[in-house]
């Protein structure tokens, strides 16, 4: 299906903005299986604390910078994450783990890259075949569409669709597609 | 040696108490039947499925059925890989679930069926077997619906190319598929006809024939705006109106008319100017729910940023569709990700969250809270009442 992939790569550079997909569970996997990444903060934690000045901040707290471990949620192309890190499942964060297959369609974000100051156009597609990974859960629920806005809504298993990869969902890797301009 | 001589005597009391106690003992009792399984009685009002996708364990979706005036868990149904939701037949007589299986559990040919479940048994008495498109994304209401008269189910497909499965719930067979590009999910609108939403943000309104094919499929102009503040797609419908909120908790009336035509009616907020400032805003897997006979409208709020339109809330506000006041605040027991009420005259509200596994009951009426049923499935998803 190649119109897909065109559609994709061309949704890639005109979206070039934060998204993700399954932020809804983002949290669940750590809660229920132990995810050894950084706990994504909670839905329910955000819906129980009222915002207000500085919220989300932990005045005082220094905060390890995990922006370039691709094991953790905080990875800079982790910003339109979410599901499990492949990077945790034995792969990497462009790389499937042994016996699964890549997904050809997906859904991208823009991340910014403390370490060179330059935004990037990161695709994450999933990886499939296996039931799911259960490790590094990883949330990164923005500027997320609902599920009739396809290519930025967060809430579809991309592993569907084309015939290689139309298998039970596994874990997501966060590859570099270009520099976003 | 005193208290060894009054230890003695006591236990020679309980002895003697005991054999003259075995004289008395009821007959023993008897051997139980071998191979007895429970059936259900008529559905009540006041069931409720509670769906569960399994997120940790996806091929094994699952059903659960829980009464909810006495609490009891009734049974389940399992319902195979990214289950989304049971479809109850209008009559009663039959569950309708879209289900998804491969042939080795987690690879091999997937097949999608429409799985027939005998309520009574909760066994499955038959198969349909669909396309195997069946979308695969966080469970929503308008991932299958039956059209109004209870004859046509309709499946929402994404490969991501988009169509509807239709399926005759009456005769048990395969209809065929309808296109429906760049818009999703089903929303019934008549004994013929259903709408799709479209990434634009206009509506996709599709009529069919006495057999279940698409007649005429006509798009109204941009009703929503995807950009700036979209709506949900987790609508619900009173009567000839479906009503649609948007993240920012603006309320979008979608009104069918006699003809089957589709008119935006007038918006309004479900949130002051106040509330808005403090960041009030609905959210949630199956954030609304309403009663025709009541004439409410029930929704989930937080308080919260733009980004957190599927958070849980605490509390469940109520409004009066006829002048659209809120007329209750319900302060919810636990965290609430999908609420679901019976349609009887004395109703029900369920609240269920995908990070829990209780089930909590209320009075849908006074807003009192009545009980919860801990240890419902895994991660629940939505609710259907029949």
């Amino acid at each position: 299906m190649r119109w897909l992939d065109s559609l994709a790569e061309s949704s890639t550079r005109a979206v070039a903005r934060h998204t993700s997909r399954r932020g809804f569970l983002g949290s669940l996997g750590a809660l229920l299986l132990g995810g050894a990444g950084v706990l994504p903060l909670l839905p329910v934690a955000r819906g129980a604390q009222p915002p207000g000045p500085g919220a989300g901040a932990s005045p005082g707290a220094a905060k390890p910078d995990n922006s370039q471990d691709p094991t953790s949620c905080e990875y800079w192309r982790h910003c339109a994450i979410d599901g499990y890190l492949c990077g945790c499942c034995g792969g990497s964060q462009n790389t499937c783990p042994p016996g699964t297959e890549q997904s050809a369609v997906t859904w991208v974000g823009t991340c910014h890259n403390p370490a060179d100051g330059r935004d990037y156009v990161v695709s994450y597609n999933d990886c499939c075949g296996k039931s799911t990974c259960g490790r590094c859960l990883c949330n990164r629920n923005e500027r997320d569409t609902p599920l009739y806005a396809p290519f930025e809504s967060n809430d579809y298993n991309w592993c569907s669709g084309s015939s290689k990869a139309n298998i039970p969902y596994h874990c997501s890797t966060a590859r570099i597609v270009a520099v976003a301009k | 040696m005193i208290k060894a001589t009054a230890w003695l005597r006591a236990l020679l009391a309980a002895l003697a108490l005991t054999q003259g106690g075995a004289q008395a003992a009821p007959p023993p009792l008897p051997a139980d039947p071998q191979g007895v399984v429970a059936s259900l009685p008529a559905t009540s009002p006041h069931w409720v499925w509670v769906n569960d996708f399994v997120f940790p364990h996806m091929p094994d979706g699952q059903a659960l059925l829980v009464d909810g005036d006495s609490g009891r868990f009734l049974g389940m149904l399992s319902t195979g890989f990214g289950f989304s939701r049971v479809v109850l037949a209008k009559d009663g007589k039959m569950i309708f679930s879209p289900e998804t299986y491969f042939s080795r559990g987690t690879r091999g040919t997937r097949t999608d069926v429409v799985t027939m479940y005998d309520p009574a048994h909760l066994a499955p008495v038959g198969e349909i077997v669909i396309p195997a498109k069946r979308s695969s994304n966080m469970p929503m209401m308008g991932d299958v619906e039956l059209t109004d008269d209870g004859r046509f189910l309709l499946i929402y497909n994404f490969t991501p190319a988009q169509s509807v499965t239709v399926v005759d719930a009456s005769s048990h067979k395969l209809v065929g598929e309808i296109e429906t590009a760049g818009c999703a999910l089903v929303y019934p609108t008549g004994a013929r006809s259903f709408f799709s939403i479209c990434a634009d943000g206009s509506l996709l309104n599709v009529h069919l024939d006495g057999g279940g094919h698409a007649t005429s499929q006509d798009r109204t102009g941009h009703l929503f705006d995807v950009a700036k503040d979209p709506v949900t797609e987790k609508g619900v419908r009173v009567g000839d109106t479906w009503l649609f909120v948007s993240y920012g908790g603006v309320m979008y009336p979608i009104q069918v008319a006699p003809d089957g035509g589709l008119t935006p009616g007038a918006k309004w907020p479900l949130l002051s100017a106040a509330e808005q400032a403090q960041q009030w805003r609905p959210g949630g897997l199956q954030q609304l729910a309403a009663h025709a006979g009541l004439n409410r409208l029930y929704s989930i709020m937080h308080r919260g940023g733009p980004q957190t339109h599927k958070d849980p809330g605490k509390e469940v506000w109520v409004y009066d569709l006829a002048n659209h006041a809120r007329i209750q605040r319900m302060a919810m027991k636990n965290d609430s990700g999908a609420i679901q009420v019976t349609h009887d005259s004395k109703p029900l509200l369920f609240s269920a969250f995908i990070e829990s596994t209780t089930l909590d009951v209320y009075d849908a009426t006074s807003g009192q809270y009545l009980r919860s049923v801990e240890h419902v499935g895994t991660t629940p998803t939505i609710l259907v009442t029949p």
